[in-house]
């Protein structure tokens, strides 16, 4: 991002910004078989801690949203519905190809494939199952994008909320959440 | 160990002559009830042989024969020995018969059934959902379910690449990483 001094809302951006990106705080939820790789990366062996990634219990408090592996149309109502308690700015991150592609359960009739359908996702972490070190290196991708200023899905999902929506009750047949609206 | 199994299927053939009685597996006793006399059978078992725990009831879908086939599997902790017992049902307008007045926690397995294979229990009226929410198709455990098929109508696919060519080098030149030198034989041509 460019600093320019004269334009002081850039500088509070930047300095908020690099505050964001050193503070994640991820929530404790997580879908699928990935959660099981979350452990490892936070304690002592791996240390997520050093990078700013810290755990945190409640959807509000959080500013990272794991979608950890595989997502269920019944686990999906739910993450949505924690995805619009958290706070902005917020972040996706989707770990495992579950999320990008379907990964194994490509032809299951119960879990989606593609989770940029249904919600904004910065980044993506490949594998099955991604392990600590991809990991580590999604958090640091991501933390560019932040300093980038490029990690914006929540303002995406704010402006497509429609589009997101129309595609949510697509699958789940019987939306009985409250409707959102910023 | 198979001297103990023999004598339990002699004993089993004598004690329940409207059933038969085999042995299938190491270890385990296979035993063929009609639908009338399953709950007979299985309280039979439960009060004189000792098989106090159910551990599973499980349903196989005979599509061809135009069946379903519950196995109850049940679980001596004296004997130690696994008993199957199952039952053949019609598959179109056929129920099972609950037997949660013998083991409260059968409820579970007959509500995974209704719900996974369409088959209601006498007994068990309206089981609640267990894992399944707001399903509105057909059971999708029945072999007739066509996953596959479901899945490319009701979610979004992402394109993918339709030649099987390696492309690691490619991704790991990107960052400017070298592929080592022990994964080079294992690199597809
Ligand atoms: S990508 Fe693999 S490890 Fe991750 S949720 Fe899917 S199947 Fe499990």
């Amino acid at each position: 991002m460019e600093i320019n001094d004269k334009d002081t809302l850039t500088i509070v951006e930047h300095i908020k910004n690099f505050a964001r990106r050193h503070s994640l705080f991820v929530l404790a939820y997580g879908t699928g078989c990935g959660a099981i790789e979350i452990p490892p990366t936070m304690t002592s062996r791996y240390d997520a801690e050093r990078f700013g990634i810290v755990g945190r219990a409640t959807p509000r408090q959080a500013d990272v949203l794991l979608i950890t592996g595989y997502l269920s149309v019944k686990t999906l109502k739910r993450v949505i519905r924690t995805y619009e308690q958290m706070q902005d700015p917020k972040y996706v991150i989707g770990f495992g190809s579950c999320t990008i592609n379907g990964g194994m359960y490509w032809d299951s009739y119960n879990t989606i494939k593609v989770l940029d359908q249904y919600m904004p996702v910065d980044v993506y972490i490949n594998g099955c199952m991604p392990r600590p070190e991809s990991v580590i290196s999604g958090f640091i991708k991501l933390q560019q994008l932040i300093k980038a200023g490029k990690a914006d899905g929540w303002k995406k999902y704010q402006e497509n909320l429609d589009w997101y929506r129309a595609n949510q009750k697509k699958v789940i047949k019987n939306w009985n959440m409250p409707d959102y609206n910023w | 160990m198979s001297d103990r199994i023999q004598d339990l299927q002699k004993s089993l053939s004598e004690g329940l002559p409207q059933c038969s009685v085999e042995i299938r597996r190491h270890g385990g006793v296979e035993l063929i009830s009609s639908k009338e006399n399953l709950v007979g059978v299985l309280a039979y078992l439960r009060e004189h042989f000792g098989y106090r725990h159910l551990s599973h009831i499980s349903c196989v879908d005979w599509l061809e024969q135009n069946q379903f086939e519950l196995v109850y599997i049940l679980w001596n902790y004296e004997s130690r020995i696994q008993l199957f017992v199952k039952v053949r049902l019609a598959r179109v307008n056929g129920s099972g018969i609950s037997v949660r007045h013998l083991w409260p926690q059968a409820d579970t397995y007959e509500r995974e059934i209704a719900e996974m294979y369409g088959l209601p229990f006498d007994g068990n009226e309206n089981p609640r959902e267990l894992i399944l929410e707001d399903w509105d198709n057909k059971p999708p455990m029945r072999r007739d379910f066509d996953t596959r098929a479901y899945s490319k109508e009701a979610f979004y696919d992402r394109p993918g690449r339709e030649d099987a060519k390696d492309v690691r080098s490619v991704i790991s030149g990107r960052s400017g990483e070298e592929i080592p030198e022990i994964a080079i034989p294992y690199t597809r041509k």
